[in-house]
């Protein structure tokens, strides 16, 4: 545990010194500016209403809501990406992924650093994210809080176990740019963030179910705007749950071959 | 005479440099055929619900047909990806501030709004061809184009062009001349295809977003392509904002060269390579 206090503490001072604002302004205004999309597509060309396969689909008539809710958790799982995922590539970078290998801290206190770093700095940033959405007068109805809760812990849980591998994946092939970005783009588009699954072709769906991501969204679509309550999603939380240990134990199993990777390519 | 075939070569120079840096790397591969298209899927499915809406093709009548909604979202996809790939540009180009081989480029005799342009052009030709091969080929599938003559298309190909271009040299000129290249590059990627209606017809975005999509000239460009493309427009139609783009190009490439000449005189005096 201290060293990912110790890490959570580090990564804040050096935010904090070096790039107080690229960050912040880096995770609102992508959200915001989606948000903005909906709200003026839902009510200059929907005359503000959505079609019926949207509620069909969805369980629900609230499409801003869902944009809402979408919209924030996948820039969420951005920020939580950049953060843990790209932690050990950026030592790497800057030539300290040497000592790092052989300081007697363990990996994952280390990247767990990161994560409670970004989710604390996230959950400021979201609150700027809010006023933009009471601004435009968009209410996102709770369905049931216990449920939401569980549905950000499990969103949390899912993206760090992505993390730990791709952050492996990342130093083995010396490359974070086209990974990362790869990986948002295909996570965007077949979670389930800002539309229902069901649009996609059947491929797509079998391929969205092994992602941990998407049945966290499920949860808290479903805990926000879906109208359900905890029993009904504990089902999708238990499947989340499984994935999320399943990616964990891959990531952690392989990250040390990756670490041995670069660093024999390194020297 | 003299004049103009030393910039042709500082011109053509630059842009083999730009070529052989970009060309057959994966990221270009990436970020103009697979993220481009990905991303129109998830703007298409985001939207599907608005456009399925019973009073949305009253509203606009081109949401009641979903492939030519996905042919409006893919003509703006096209057109931000020529954009965006100048905006990558100039980022790398910002990269010679960090190398050190700036101060070089600023000691040679070469042009600097030449160099600018040079660079831009470079990298879009490296770019665009990929998501534009892609593109045609798939509006053509969809059968959703309308076209009034065959050399509308190279209306179109300039109208995409000559605008980037101007765009590419004057986000060059500024991008030189700052420290933190990677927030103005946050700053114009997303706002970028919000203003300009990528993704979203102009009539949907408020007046004052409208305003400010007018400065970007993706605006225009996007207007002239959908025009030429989709909706049966001839050149007299559009001519209105075709004019409009020339302008606003000379008017970019005007202030290219002023912050140019302006950034390299207080570098001469105070060493320091920024505007402020």
């Amino acid at each position: 545990m201290p060293t990912a206090r110790a890490t959570a503490w580090r990564t804040w001072q050096m935010t904090r010194r070096a790039y107080p604002w690229t960050y912040a302004v880096g995770t609102v205004l992508p959200a915001a500016l989606t948000i903005a999309l909906a709200y003026l597509g839902f009510h200059a060309i929907g005359g503000g209403e959505v079609g019926d396969d949207f509620a069909a689909d969805s369980g629900t008539t609230a499409y801003l809501a869902y944009i809402v809710v979408g919209a924030t958790a996948f820039q969420f799982t951005v920020r939580l990406i950049l953060w843990s995922a790209k932690a050990l590539i950026t030592e790497q970078r800057q030539g300290t992924l040497g000592a790092l290998l052989i300081a007697p801290a363990a990996r994952l206190p280390y990247l767990l650093g990161f994560t409670g770093f970004a989710v604390l700095s996230s959950i400021v940033e979201f609150f700027t994210l809010g006023l933009v959405v009471a601004a435009l007068g968009i209410t996102v109805p709770v369905s049931s809080v216990p449920g939401a809760l569980l549905g950000a812990l499990a969103l949390i849980a899912a993206v760090f176990a992505l993390s730990v591998g791709l952050g492996g994946l990342m130093i083995a092939a010396g490359e974070a740019h086209i990974s990362q970005n790869t990986v948002f783009i295909v996570l965007g588009l077949v979670s389930g963030f800002t539309f229902p699954r069901d649009y996609l072709p059947e491929p797509a769906r079998w391929f969205a179910e092994l992602l941990p991501t998407t049945s966290a969204m499920d949860v808290l679509h479903g805990s926000f705007t879906g109208g359900q309550s905890l029993p009904e999603l504990l089902p999708r939380l238990a499947v989340c749950a499984l994935l999320t240990g399943a990616y964990l134990f891959i990531g952690l199993t392989w990250l040390p071959r990756a670490e041995a990777r670069a660093a024999e390519r390194t020297y | 005479m003299n004049h103009l075939r030393h910039a042709l070569r500082v011109f053509a120079a630059e842009t083999l440099k730009q070529h052989r840096r970009l060309f057959g790397q994966p990221l270009v591969v990436f970020s103009m055929l697979v993220w481009p298209v990905l991303q129109l899927a998830t703007t298409y499915y985001t939207l599907r619900p608005v456009a399925t809406a019973s009073r949305a093709a009253e509203n606009w009548p081109l949401a009641a047909d979903p492939e030519r909604l996905l042919a409006f979202l893919a003509t703006g996809t096209l057109a931000y990806a020529f954009f965006f790939s100048l905006v990558q540009s100039a980022w790398h180009l910002s990269f010679e501030r960090a190398t050190g081989t700036l101060e070089l480029l600023f000691l040679s005799p070469a042009g600097r709004l030449t160099l600018m342009i040079a660079n831009g052009a470079g990298a879009l030709l490296q770019n665009a061809w990929l998501l534009t091969c892609f593109t045609v080929a798939a509006l053509t599938g969809f059968g959703t184009l309308s076209v009034a003559a065959w050399w509308m298309y190279g209306i179109v190909l300039l109208a995409l062009l000559v605008p980037a271009v101007a765009w590419g040299a004057f986000l060059n000129s500024l991008l030189v001349f700052s420290r933190d290249s990677a927030f103005l590059y946050t700053i114009l990627d997303e706002p970028l295809w919000f203003v300009s209606g990528v993704r979203l017809p102009h009539f949907a975005l408020p007046a004052a977003v409208q305003v400010v999509g007018a400065v970007f000239p993706l605006t225009g460009s996007l207007l002239a392509v959908r025009g030429a493309l989709l909706e049966h427009r001839t050149v007299s139609d559009l001519a209105p904002t075709l004019l409009g783009l020339g302008a606003l190009s000379a008017l970019l490439l005007a202030a290219a060269s002023l912050i140019l000449r302006v950034g390299e005189a207080r570098a001469r005096r105070t060493g320091a390579l920024s505007l402020a």
